[in-house]
């Protein structure tokens, strides 16, 4: 039999064998029974020497031709191993739920602060602060409350036990007159921060909660402004179709006052006309004064009101103390 | 402050309903805060008379009649047969409300036509009424029943009324009385306020010949006003008398005493009324002698509660003995009693100051204290008193002795205020007519003394206490005119400036790092108790005092109320909690500074489904405080080892920057565990948040990536437990090995072929030059130098890789 004769059962048979390889290894063996050093196709390019001048290049275009066809079907038999040695050994399930890596929460009272200072600040007002451990010049004094007013009394607010009777301040307005002092007009600031009241805690109140102020001193500031910018910032608290009320009250601190009510789909669904959300009024000639500044230059607003109860209301939590007490459950709601 | 629609509408017109009153004085700054509808049985029901009754043209057992119902006459259609012509009936007008059963449908009277004759009315049956069983016939009434009088004010029911709750603020005492109320409510209609009869008829002899009052301090009691009523019949109150101050929440006692409390209701100014037999006497005469406590004098109030008073302290007194806690509450020993004949009433005006610590001292709030505390007029003392002594004569009878003795040493400066009209439009925003601002003020009976074209001066009347400068007059235009009318502007303004603003931010990021890490934010409370607080620390910020022992010092560390949080898992099975808090902490001085804590316990992960369940560990935690400090440009921080157990930790560092120690962290003990429920490892972390971010650098660079290719080079080498991976760096930094630009620990191992006490640790070093290609060469020799210098220096033996 010439050696032509054989390539091509050969070749076959090759063929055979590596399309039969189902892993790694068998294709591993069928290369080196083919093609490695003793392989039996590399003896039949061996025998290529002993033949005729004349034969050879028939003989070895056609073994050339074998020996690609061969060469592609081991790259195909690697490829098809590769592919099923890659799948997983199982099917994956994906309606499974995923591993996540958790993201922790912003506490709900965060979370409502943040939303206020940015309305605010869209409104160019900044972020300012102060001590909560006050004194009574800056909680009381300054801000037109005598010394004989119920505001005032030991009932209402904690002392810390050290010289000068320094106290916890009982509202973030002792802010203003911090930056009142430091600062000439104007002054367009929002305070967020903790105050203490005396009071024993159940589902509505807590000792430690959270109030935010608004402060904007300047000349010719109305009324009217603070009404404009109250009803801004509550529409973008409450929905764009929340209705604000404003209605005559008293705080010390200013001159007229007001106590704010609001109207949308919340209250509706809680029965009520109108629900009281904050204070707010015209800063106190008195107060003015006193950080000296001249009633007749300059006029100023400020409000004021309580987060908790702002996220009370918006989240429809029914019991203040609960965001004190930090149930991982509670906290991922929000 | 509790009030009745139809008490406030004896004192002024208006035709708004119940809803609308609520409204409108809500509107002008006293909050309704809540309505009760009371009485107002039988209503629509009115007394009628028959004035003819014939027979129904077309019904034999119908008969038609004509009634009178105090104003015209009706035609009715009556079915029953027992009565006649000059009857008086009880007359159910078009659009009664006939009283029905539980269950039954409501039944309201219309006009109509029975068997073609018109009927607007019906006379009632007992039974009709739910009065009783008698169906048979109408009721018939008593010959002397008015015609025209409603039949539930016949049958002694109380009028249909609604009372209001009031929340009258701080500033305005005078609101405290059915009249001041009044008073607004006339500025905003502009009706008149009719003021209630005060004249007296006074046929006994002169008070001043059996009466004194003596003020020994004018300070606490600058105006006392004395009456004496003789020959009184002490008795129940008449039924419109006791059933209103019910409605207003005060028991009726009895005529005289209610008298005074009606007046009181009615003008906001209490009054006392002792027995006037009952004061000692002295020639001839009864002196009242108001005067201050001795110290430790021992006085029994109304209410037969023995106080021990002090020299604070106000007293009324006779010649020998106190008679009354003034401004407070009377004595036990002057009460008015059945067998009382002769009254001394007593209308005075005490400084609020005083009568406020006195009440808070004895811990005794009476409607009087409640009143006199917040200021009562001073002006109005003498019309009250004769008010009051004109209503104890028409319900206790008896003779007023005449005149008063009115000891009025203090006058009170008159005040005047002048308000600029330009003053009013810039403060509110609009322009208000002049004519109107002065109208609105002249409505709460402000008197004008002048005025000019930019302004009008007023005195202002000695019941508004509130009303000091002219912004306080501003309010009341604003008030009166209605804030609602006041048109919202656009906010306009400057741009703010404070330095913490940014600050904010930076505290924000904290939480948003934090958040990002998987960590849970908790806000804690601010007030711990002793013991919480003693775990960190002894120096502590206390409270003067305390609310309760678990709240008496402020927090010296966030952690234990995040230990406190995680209590509160744990209890609820959640038994993975990683939280923390971003908030302020407290100690001795007073200070206070900003801190950011951590708390991790149980599962890494959240539980999946393929069941990995690696707990979280003290690399955790590094981790976490790594990337926070990284992401806030904090460099340089040391974490250095404790070697003692502490009193919070069983292991843990210091975190320092240079000499300053900026926070710690490591792992509960768990006896202290156990204590806040914890069964697993529980790791802890606090740092001063004020240093971390003073210490921050924002900076940021661009350094090119690098070109060249770098080498690595892995050794792992054996070295003694108290070796460091801080030693380990320590020694790269002192020789600076060329071209070494990072160094990873990869692995840290002990057990097979590590000796007891000793440790593997496994390192990669990374070689690269930013300027060319390293060769093996030069990676070798500087790689040599650095594991020579381990070797000697950890000292460290170097294992066969």
């Amino acid at each position: 039999m010439s050696l032509l004769d054989e390539i091509d059962p050969l070749k076959a048979e090759a063929l055979v064998e590596f399309n039969a390889a189902t892993n790694q290894s068998s294709l591993d063996r069928a290369k080196g029974a083919w093609l490695g050093p003793q392989g039996r196709f590399t003896g039949l390019m061996k025998q290529m020497g002993a033949l005729s001048k004349e034969d050879r290049p028939l003989a070895g275009q056609a073994i050339n031709a074998a020996k690609t066809e061969i060469e592609k079907a081991l790259q195909e038999a690697r490829e098809r191993i590769e592919l099923a040695t890659a799948a997983p050994r199982e099917p994956s399930d994906f309606t499974a739920p995923g591993r996540r890596p958790s993201l922790g929460r912003l506490h709900p009272l965060t979370q409502v602060t943040e939303d206020i200072v940015k309305s605010f600040r869209k409104l160019g007002f900044v972020v300012a602060d102060g001590p909560e451990i006050e004194d009574e010049y800056h909680c009381f004094d300054a801000l037109n409350t005598p010394a004989d007013h119920p505001a005032r009394d030991a009932q209402d607010t904690f002392y810390v036990a050290s010289d000068g009777r320094p106290l916890l301040r009982t509202h973030t307005s002792s802010v203003q007159i911090r930056v009142m002092k430091e600062q000439k007009p104007p002054v367009r600031i929002i305070v967020p921060g903790r105050v203490y009241r005396r009071d024993t805690a159940d589902a509505t109140h807590n000792p430690t909660f959270h109030q935010v102020e608004g402060l904007y001193v300047d000349r010719d500031v109305t009324v009217a402004d603070l009404k404009g910018t109250v009803e801004f910032v509550f529409r973008e608290l409450m929905g764009s179709k929340t209705k604000i009320r404003f209605r005559p009250h008293y705080f010390s601190y200013t001159e007229p006052s007001f106590e704010i009510d609001f109207a949308n789909s919340l209250t509706r669904k809680m029965g009520k006309d109108w629900l009281e959300i904050a204070g707010c009024g015209m800063v106190h000639p008195a107060v003015l004064e006193e950080v000296g500044l001249d009633p007749e230059e300059w006029s100023g607003w400020a409000f004021g009101f309580g987060i908790e109860r702002i996220a009370m209301l918006r989240y429809g939590i029914n019991d203040i103390r609960l965001f004190y007490e930090n149930d991982t459950r509670f906290l991922h709601q929000f | 402050m509790k009030v009745t629609y139809n008490w406030l509408k004896e004192y002024v017109d208006f035709d708004w309903s119940v809803e609308e009153l609520a409204e409108r004085i809500t509107m002008l700054g006293v909050e309704v805060e809540g309505i009760v509808e009371a009485g107002g049985a039988f209503e629509g029901v009115v007394v009628g008379e028959v004035i003819t009754r014939d027979q129904h043209p077309n019904a034999d057992k119908l008969s038609l009649c004509k009634v009178n119902d105090g104003s015209q006459e009706l035609q009715i259609v009556c079915g029953a047969a027992n009565f006649q012509v000059g009857d008086k009936v009880a007359l159910a007008t078009v659009g009664t409300n006939m009283p029905v059963e539980e269950g039954e449908k409501p039944f309201v009277i219309k006009e109509g036509k029975i068997r073609g004759e018109t009927s607007q009315g019906m006379m009632c049956s007992g039974s009709e009424l739910k009065l009783n069983e008698d169906h048979d016939g109408i009721l018939i009434l008593p010959k002397d029943a008015t015609v025209g009088q409603s039949f539930g004010e016949h049958m002694g029911c109380s009028e249909k009324d609604a009372v209001f709750d009031l929340e009258v603020t701080p500033n305005r005492p005078d609101l405290n009385g059915v009249i001041g109320l009044a008073r607004e409510i006339a500025a905003l209609i502009g009706n008149e306020l009719k003021m209630p009869l005060a004249d007296l008829s006074e046929t006994g002899p002169k008070v001043s010949e059996s009466v004194a009052v003596e003020i020994r301090d004018v300070d606490l009691c600058p105006r006392y006003n004395a009456r004496v009523i003789r020959g009184i019949n002490v008795g129940p109150s008449p039924a419109w008398l006791s059933s209103r101050l019910e409605q207003v929440g005060i028991r009726p006692i009895n005529n005289v005493v209610d008298a005074t409390n009606y007046v009181m209701m009615e003008t906001g100014q209490p009054l006392h009324a002792f027995d006037f037999n009952l004061l000692s006497e002295v020639k001839g005469k009864r002196t009242v002698v108001v005067r201050r406590a001795s110290a430790g004098e021992k006085f029994t109030t109304l209410d037969e509660q023995k106080h021990e008073l002090s020299n604070d302290n106000l007293l009324i007194a006779d010649c020998e003995k106190g008679i009354a806690l003034a401004g407070v509450m009377g004595g036990l020993n002057t009460e008015i009693q059945n067998d009382t004949q002769d009254v001394l009433l007593e209308t005075a005006y005490f400084n609020p100051q005083n009568i406020r610590a006195t009440s808070k001292g004895l811990g005794l709030h009476t409607d009087a204290s409640y009143r006199f505390e917040r200021g009562a007029d001073i002006g109005c003392v003498d019309w009250v008193s004769r008010r009051a002594a004109k209503l104890i004569l028409e319900v206790a009878g008896g003779e007023l002795l005449a005149g008063d003795v009115d000891e009025f040493p203090a006058q009170p400066e008159t005040r005047e205020i002048t308000l600029r009209h330009s003053r009013t439009d810039a403060l509110l925003g609009i322009v208000i007519e002049p004519a109107k601002a002065v109208d609105y003020l002249q409505g709460l009976d402000l008197e004008m003394l002048s005025q000019d074209e930019g302004s009008a001066t007023f005195r202002i009347p000695t019941w508004r206490v509130d009303l000091k400068r002219e912004v306080d007059l501003i309010e009341e235009v604003c008030r009166v005119h209605g804030v609602d009318q006041i048109p919202a502007t656009s906010p306009r303004g400057c741009i703010g400036e404070n330095d913490f603003d940014a600050q904010h931010d930076s505290l924000g990021q904290v939480r948003d790092v934090l958040t990002g890490l998987g960590i849970d934010e908790a806000q804690g409370q601010t007030l711990i108790s002793d013991e919480s607080a003693a775990l960190i620390s002894g120096d502590l910020a206390r409270l003067e005092y305390p609310l309760a022992s678990d709240m008496n010092v402020l927090r010296p560390s966030l952690l234990p109320g995040l230990l406190d949080s995680l209590r509160n898992n744990l209890t609820r099975q959640n038994r993975n909690v990683k939280l923390f808090e971003v908030g302020r902490i407290f100690a001795a001085g007073p200070v206070e500074t900003r801190s950011v804590a951590l708390l991790l316990t149980g599962a890494l992960n959240a539980a999946f489904w393929q069941g990995e369940d690696t707990k979280v560990d003290v690399s955790d935690l590094k981790g976490v405080i790594e990337e926070l400090l990284e992401s806030l440009g904090v460099y340089g921080v040391e974490f250095v080892r404790r070697e003692e157990v502490g009193s919070l930790f069983l292991e843990s560092a210091e975190l320092r920057m240079g000499k300053q120690t900026i926070g710690q962290m490591g792992q509960l003990l768990p006896v202290l565990g156990k204590r806040y429920e914890a069964r697993e490892a529980v790791y802890l972390a606090e740092i001063n948040l004020d240093t971390l971010l003073q210490r921050r650098t924002t900076n940021k660079s661009f350094k090119s990536l690098p070109q060249f290719p770098a080498s690595e080079r892995d050794v792992a080498m054996i070295v003694d437990e108290s070796v460091t991976h801080s030693d380990v760096l320590g020694i790269i930094k002192n020789i600076k090995p060329a071209n070494l630009v990072e160094t990873q620990l990869f692995d840290v191992f002990r057990g097979k072929n590590v000796s007891e006490g000793q440790k593997s640790l496994a390192y990669s070093f990374t070689y690269r030059s930013a300027e060319k290609t390293l060769k093996d060469k030069e990676v070798n020799s500087a790689h040599d130098q650095l594991i020579s210098a381990l070797k000697e220096q950890l000292p460290a033996t170097i294992r066969d890789t």
